[in-house]
């Protein structure tokens, strides 16, 4: 019996080519989709699965409150950790501080590479469970030593064994290689830690972390723990919440309160607003999701649709098959198991379809997905989701055929055009409405984006080029430098900076000034910046003057920019003094001499914080700001530009970053939400207008009499044309009325969350509607001008 | 006694008025008749042979087929009735496009719960004996229309039941074809004991029938 179902519907299939490449292209398109869309969320939610005892693993975070304003982040200050183990060591199996993870300059005979890693205390393998290919577990127990990864290592040492080898960092010390971890996958929040160093030896060789040791005002750390055994996150959390508070009154008017994130919340649920976890990328896992699950909607209303549409084909089997004495329950799982056949012929067309986009994808996504060949829990989901769509699609039309009673359909007089009509509509406005909705967020997405690429940055960003200095090599040279590479004629200035031009990686409170309110806690974006700073970067000076070499006193000169000027309250700063607050041992005061224009450093969606550029007087540079010489090619410059840095540090790896690739980079992640919702509201709009082909066509074909007696009676071509075209066109405004709307109160929610933002135009609706409307009469019109074309005395004839 | 019709009307309401498809019949068919359905277009005939074959209900009246009170049935128990004991013939054969000859044959045995040999062998019993076996894998697309009636009837034979309902079995087919289809009838009748309802135009086809029933306006006369 199944298999007489299974051969009835291979062979419909077969008879109809063109309506199964519609159902099964269709379908395909909308369960590659989700197919994808599932991998992409399940590779979401399982970041960090690498480690073992995620749920058992949290980061240190501090809430701190600045006038009103809480803020919510990872950095802690070092004495919180002895705080910590010695009060309250029984809730932690492991405690480890650690850095950030930065560049280093790693060297071993020849080979020398700039690579990312950490400096850590020495439980962090066991912490993290690390998995150890050579040498000891502990490899922190010693100072001077290093743990590898294995792509470090083998970039270093190629097939020697590096176990006992050393390693010189950062052109000087001199680390012993203890053992080498296998790979941290890229899918968890360590990808780029390539190597770690021992906690104590990064406090020994950095004057500014001894000093820190028992500074609860620098936060500059972090803080990893493992739980012990039976403890909760909630638990711990609530008994460490004051321990800083309470350990430190100069902090204590910010109220830092601590509590540890987990780490299965560190990919997806790290946002926080006013202290409290709030959205973060967990929201962005929810919208694709929803996607993934409209577009096969969309496919399934195309299968149900065309289905109901084909009814009047399949009448006269239902017919003949009750007259022969099937049950309308036999009927049912007939074609329930014929829209399986489709649904799972779909999804082989699917997988393929998934199998060459995956690496497109991946790119796309900044992802890296492998096909789960041989994981059962995918085949089995697989599974039950093709069955799920097979019922999806299926049940709707498998109740609606199996209703005919066969005395009227055997009689050749039925129709199906009326019975179907409503729901048939009601499923295609439902399928414009949702691809509108598409459109007009994609066109939202990407007009927020370029909005805020265009947004002037305050400075020149083209022909600037940034060279990290972070080795002591680079002390007490940046003059001569400067000089060697003016000289050189491939740049035309450079100034030294504390943190890049893109990024403020110091903030700064504790000022005292003309006019300051009572009880103001200022918070200052900090630069220290060499003389040419505004030069170089072609920063305008707004009041005042630049920096001049030929001042002395502008050693204890600062700028600051516009926002600071409206900040500090000051309507005439040049001249006034920032002093320090702290009157026991109050470092020099430092004198405004100028105002410079906002520059964009931190989030292009944000306004410019407050910031002052102080003159570097000790050696704080981080980076080199290089102005390339316009009248010469990029590359020619370059070349001089290494030629004249090896000259000087022949041991350290020459290393650049464009500042507009730099700049530009900030938009990445709404780019990449924005070229993949363009795809999939491109494929929903595809998977819509197949269906509404297959549709029409279905429509001419039962008009065809109405057709040939209207042209009989003097119809024209644009006649027929238009009374086809007409029925559905009204759909798809009904759609747009519906989708417009839904679209308006979703994308301007999404806005909400970037301060500077585009406004919404009419306009931008209008252009979607009149998209969807074009595209609709496009699809529409191929089959509606085919019909009227055809000519009539044919199509009466075969009545 | 086969099936007994007392008092069946049949109506449908257009404009407040009730318009009669079936008035007052009566009809009391025995095991073995061969029964010719005659009239007008419009009588009558087709909804009377749908309500007997219990794929069209009536409005009022009663009516029993082998002691069983059809109108009493549910719908789930009157498929299996006459799923059990009648086949239908149409004027437009009505086989599936999609099957072969052999698979339309074999269709109604799918819905008894035959086993496979069993139905395998009936088909081919059935093939022989109308004389078709060579076009056994043939689609209906590939016949003529008296083949495809041929293929009809045997369609409605398969699963022997006692009564055959056919609905202007020869309506499509030329005279020849008509003859062919009509002595088949006759056959079957004579020599299997098949009781044969049908519905004609002809009096050529009626003359094969052993009774006539002449319907005018849903009415007997």
């Amino acid at each position: 019996m199944f298999k007489n179902y299974l051969k009835i519907a291979w062979r419909n299939l077969w008879k109809n080519k063109g309506y199964t490449l519609i159902n099964v292209g269709g379908l395909a398109l909308g369960m590659a989709v989700t197919l994808i869309i599932g991998l992409w969320v399940q590779d979401e939610l399982a970041h960090n699965g690498y480690f073992k005892d995620k749920h058992k693993i949290a980061q240190v975070f501090q809430s701190q409150t600045f006038n009103g304003k809480t803020g919510t982040g990872p950095a802690i200050p070092l004495p919180l950790e002895p705080a910590l183990r010695e009060g309250f060591g029984d809730n932690f199996k492991y405690l480890v501080m650690s850095s950030w993870t930065n560049n280093h300059y790693l060297k071993y005979g020849e080979t020398s590479i700039s690579t990312p890693g950490n400096y850590m205390q020495r439980n962090a393998p066991e912490l993290f469970g690390l998995e150890i290919i050579k040498g000891e577990k502990d490899g922190l127990r010693e100072v001077n030593a290093i743990m590898l990864s294995e792509a470090t290592a083998q970039a270093l040492f190629g097939s020697e064994d590096p176990i006992g080898k050393v390693v010189r960092v950062s052109n000087q010390h001199d680390l012993q290689v203890t053992s080498v971890y296998k790979n941290i996958p890229f899918n968890t929040s360590f990808n780029d830690t390539e190597y770690i160093i021992p906690w104590d030896f990064y406090v020994n060789s950095n004057e500014w972390i001894k000093n820190s040791l028992d500074n609860w005002g620098n936060n500059s750390f972090q803080l990893f723990v493992q739980l012990a055994d039976n403890l909760t996150m909630a638990e711990v959390s609530a008994r460490i919440k004051d321990v800083k508070k309470n350990a430190s009154s100069d902090t204590e008017e910010f109220e830092p309160t601590l509590f540890l994130l987990s780490m299965e919340d560190w990919h997806l649920r790290s946002n926080f607003v006013d202290g409290k976890q709030k959205g973060g990328r967990i929201t962005y896992v929810w919208l694709f999701a929803i996607i993934g699950a409209f577009v096969l909607l969309l496919a399934c209303i195309n299968f149900m649709n065309l289905s109901t549409a084909r009814s009047e084909k399949r009448a006269k089997e239902v017919g003949i098959r009750k007259s022969i004495g099937s049950q309308k329950g036999q009927l049912i799982f007939q074609f329930l198991s014929e829209s399986f056949l489709v649904v799972l012929f779909a999804y082989v067309v699917a997988v393929v379809l998934v199998l060459l986009s995956l690496n497109g994808f991946n790119d796309l996504a900044r992802k890296e997905i492998l096909f789960p060949w041989k994981q059962t829990g995918f085949w089995a989901v697989s599974l039950v989701f093709v069955i799920f769509t097979a019922l999806l699609a299926g049940s709707y039309p498998a109740l609606y055929l199996s209703s005919f009673r066969p005395v009227d359909v055997l009689k050749g007089t039925f129709k199906s055009g009326k019975y179907a009509g409503l729901p048939r509509k009601i499923l295609v406005v439902l399928q414009f409405t949702v691809s509108v909705a598409f459109i007009i967020g994609t066109v939202i997405v990407m007009q927020q984006i370029n909005h805020a690429k265009n947004r002037p940055v305050g400075y020149d960003k083209e022909g600037l080029i940034q060279v990290p200095t972070f080795s002591q090599d680079f002390n007490g040279k940046a003059d001569m430098m400067r000089t060697e590479f003016i000289n050189s004629g491939a740049v035309m200035e450079m100034s030294t900076s504390s943190s890049p031009t893109t990024e403020i990686w110091s903030n700064r409170s504790g000022f005292t000034w003309e006019g300051k309110p009572e009880g103001f806690q200022e918070d200052l974006a900090w630069t220290e910046v060499s003389p040419e700073y505004a030069k170089s970067l072609n920063l305008k000076i707004v009041e005042g003057r630049d920096f001049s070499r030929e001042f002395a006193s502008d050693s204890l000169a600062v700028l600051i920019n516009e926002t600071a000027k409206a900040y500090l309250g000051l309507t005439d700063p040049v001249g006034k003094y920032l002093k320090d607050e702290d009157e026991e041992d109050p470092n020099p005061p430092l004198k405004i001499i100028g105002v410079v224009a906002d520059m964009v450093a931190q989030s292009p969606y944000e306004p410019v914080k407050q910031g002052v550029y102080v003159y570097d007087r000790f050696n704080n540079s981080s980076y080199y700001n290089l102005r390339l010489n316009p009248n010469k090619s990029t590359s020619a410059n370059l070349a001089v530009v290494e030629r004249v840095f090896k000259e000087h540090f022949p041991d350290i790896p020459f290393e650049y970053i464009f500042v507009d690739e730099r700049y530009g980079a900030k938009f990445a992640s709404e780019e990449r939400i924005g070229r993949l919702s363009a795809i999939f509201t491109a494929l929903a709009i595809l998977i819509s207008c197949l269906g509404l082909f297959g549709l029409t066509s279905f429509v001419a074909e039962q008009r065809t009499k109405e057709i040939g007696v209207r042209k009989v009676l003097g119809a024209t071509v644009f006649n027929v044309w238009n009374m086809l075209s007409k029925d559905f066109l009204k759909l798809v405004v009904i759609s747009c009325f519906i989708a417009v709307p839904i679209a308006y109160f979703i994308m301007n929610g999404w806005l909400q969350e970037y301060p500077y933002r585009v406004i919404l135009k009419w306009w931008i609706f209008a252009l979607a509607m009149l998209g969807a409307m074009a595209v609709t009469v496009l699809t529409v019109s191929f089959q509606a001008i085919k019909a009227a074309k055809a000519n009539p005395v044919k199509s009466l004839r075969t009545e | 006694m086969l099936l007994k019709l007392n008092n069946i009307f049949k109506w449908v309401t257009t404009g407040g008025q009730r318009i009669f498809l079936l008035k007052d019949i009566n009809l009391e068919v025995q095991e073995g008749e061969f029964i010719s359905v005659m009239g007008p277009s419009g009588s009558g005939k087709s909804t009377l042979l749908n309500v007997i074959g219990m794929l069209d209900t009536f409005d009022e009246g009663e009516y029993n087929f082998l002691d069983e009170s059809v109108h009493t049935l549910k719908e789930k128990h009157r498929s299996n009735l006459y799923k059990e004991y009648i086949g239908f013939v149409f004027q437009s054969y009505h086989l599936l496009d999609e099957l072969t000859v052999q698979e339309n044959l074999e269709m109604p045995l799918l819905y008894k719960k035959y086993k496979g040999s069993e139905r395998k062998a009936m088909v081919a019993d059935m093939l022989d004996r109308f004389n078709i076996v060579g076009k056994k894998d043939l689609f209906p697309a590939q016949l003529s229309g008296g083949q495809q009636q041929l293929v009809g009837v045997a369609r409605a034979l398969i699963g022997k039941p006692k009564l055959i309902l056919a609905d202007e079995p020869t309506g499509n087919l030329n005279s020849q074809q008509s003859e062919e289809i009509m002595q088949l009838f006759q056959k079957l009748n004579k020599e299997d004991g098949v009781t044969i309802i049908q519905v004609t135009h002809s009096e050529m086809n009626a003359a094969y029938g052993s009774r006539i029933i002449n319907l005018l306006d849903g009415r007997k006369i």
